[in-house]
């Protein structure tokens, strides 16, 4: 039986990559998570400067989710070189924000320099203004970041793109020139405390994540799986190796896993991957690819 | 595992000193000393903070010295405090000896531990400095930077009087360098000692990255560790 997948040019040895935003913004914290299982992570979206990040509350938990609005805090790109360099050797995904192309292609260099084996462009981060969500909902803007990013440098090139939009398909064919799409960030949400009477998100919305997203994941890995003949890697809401394997399904290649780490702890990847291994032997598949998109209809 | 944002009444605002008090509240949840919620000011901001008293009723103990902190110290008898947890490992309990060594603040999330079987080594800059009087005095060796209460000097100047083998376990909680001095004062010694560690938490669930320390989680694997 054979776990392993591969992301455009990139083969993995299982499907199963950390998310960004959770547990990336220090090297020893990212290799303890591949150590932990996981056959990628993606790094903290790290922009051109340091940014600090909202004032506290920035998370709310209440199961089956979680709300956070972080606010892209990060040491900026120059500063996490020495992070990068714990991470010598480690499949790496550098994840990167900025306002336009010249902000992203600069960043994607500086990844590739640091020996990131693919960047993964966040053009959807939903609670902070001026970057994410509010490029990632122009289409042409999404089309000349991508399209400069991607003649810049040699590493593949993916998109993370937002729920928070109208039109999933025409988001996604503006970022078709990237070497994959990854489906979703989180969703725009927020919370409001009855009892104090106002919003607990110092931000006031956040982010969504958790097991409530996942079905909505997976309707934009299917949607965009069926439209479009590029690789998908498929976030949101992943707890178990049911949810792998559905994603799988709906035409992803490979997955992220984030927020179900604050559950499950850092033992999640072995535990989903020796899931998935059950699973194959039960129903006798052979690899992976013979699931992928067999779902679609 | 999973800690809703929930409030209690708080029964009683003490003043220690001139900008620590301690809040007691109506909370029936179970924790254990060394443990650490994270307390919501709504308008001002979040803070983690250790439990000073752990059993019925439960208690911060606040030095204030950013906008939450300021605005908590000033809360009243029926206000409502805002927060999720417990979080965090604990202390390990123990029936024989204790020597607890804490300097400043330090001392609230080993307040719990005080007990007639402790001894407290508590390092302060001055005199005023000092919160728990009625709990340390008789129980107590100081140090102050200035020398207007006890010895003049810090911990290890404490530390060095007194017999290590008597005591079954040894609680450090205080500013890092101190500790990293304790830590370096015990390493060649045969004693069990656990130190608690503060940093700036966000999430307090281990996911945000923000209090790690060579790959652990503070919030999570700590913020208690063994020597």
């Amino acid at each position: 039986m054979d776990v392993s997948c591969n992301v455009s040019s990139i083969k993995l040895k299982n499907p199963l990559i950390l998310a960004s935003g959770i547990l990336d913004e220090n090297g020893y914290t990212m290799k303890k998570i591949i150590e932990s299982g996981a056959s990628a992570v993606v790094t903290k979206s790290i922009g051109i400067e340091e940014r600090k990040g909202f004032e506290t509350p920035v998370i709310y938990e209440e199961y089956p989710y979680f709300i956070n609005a972080i606010g892209l805090s990060n040491p900026g790109i120059d500063a996490f070189a020495s992070e990068m360099n714990i991470l010598k050797g480690y499949n790496v995904i550098g994840s990167i924000f900025g306002t336009g192309p010249e902000d992203f292609s600069y960043l994607a260099m500086k990844m590739q320099e640091y020996g990131a084996i693919a960047v993964e462009l966040n053009l959807s981060c939903p609670h902070v203004k001026g970057f994410g969500l509010e490029i990632g909902s122009d289409p042409d803007l999404v089309e000349s970041i991508v399209s400069e990013v991607k003649s810049k440098v040699r590493i593949p090139v993916f998109a993370k793109l937002s729920p928070n939009t109208h039109d999933i398909i025409e988001e996604a064919k503006a970022a078709r020139k990237a070497d994959a799409l990854v489906l979703i960030n989180t969703l725009k949400a927020m919370k409001i405390d009855i009892n104090a009477r106002m919003p607990v998100l110092s931000n006031i919305y956040g982010g969504l994540s958790g097991k409530s997203i996942k079905p909505v994941g997976v309707r934009y890995v299917y949607e965009v799986s069926k439209e479009m003949n590029i690789p998908v890697i498929g976030v949101g809401g992943i707890e178990s190796y049911e949810d792998v394997i559905e994603y799988i399904m709906a035409g992803a290649s490979a997955v992220e896993i984030g927020t179900a780490i604050y559950r499950h702890g850092k033992g999640i990847f072995k535990e989903i991957n020796n899931g998935i291994l059950n699973f194959m032997k039960e129903n006798k598949i052979e690899s992976l690819s013979e699931i992928r998109g067999c779902a679609l209809r | 595992m999973c800690f809703k944002m929930r409030y209690s009444y708080i029964i009683e605002n003490v003043m220690e000193n001139e900008n620590t008090h301690t809040i007691f509240f109506d909370a029936d949840f179970n924790a254990l000393p060394g443990q650490f919620i994270m307390v919501w000011v709504p308008g001002y901001g979040e803070i983690p903070l250790s439990l000073s008293c752990t059993g019925k009723p439960k208690a911060i103990t606040i030095k204030a010295y950013n906008e939450p902190g300021m605005k908590l110290i000033n809360y009243k008898k029926g206000d409502k405090l805002f927060y999720r947890g417990p979080y965090g490992n604990h202390f390990s309990l123990v029936d024989g000896k204790k020597l607890i060594i804490a300097a400043g603040s330090g001392i609230a999330s080993m307040h719990p531990l005080i007990d007639d079987n402790s001894i407290i080594i508590e390092s302060l800059k001055r005199a005023s400095d000092i919160i728990f009087e009625k709990e340390l005095k008789g129980r107590a060796i100081f140090t102050t930077d200035d020398g207007t209460l006890g010895i003049k000097g810090h911990v290890i100047d404490a530390l060095k009087n007194v017999n290590l083998n008597d005591f079954d376990m040894i609680y450090v909680c205080g500013p890092e360098l101190m500790m990293k001095s304790v830590f370096d004062f015990l390493k060649d010694k045969n004693v069990r000692a656990e130190f608690s560690l503060e940093r700036e938490m966000k999430c307090a669930v281990g996911i945000c990255d923000s209090c790690s320390v060579s790959g652990i989680q503070l919030c999570t694997e700590g913020p208690v560790f063994t020597n």
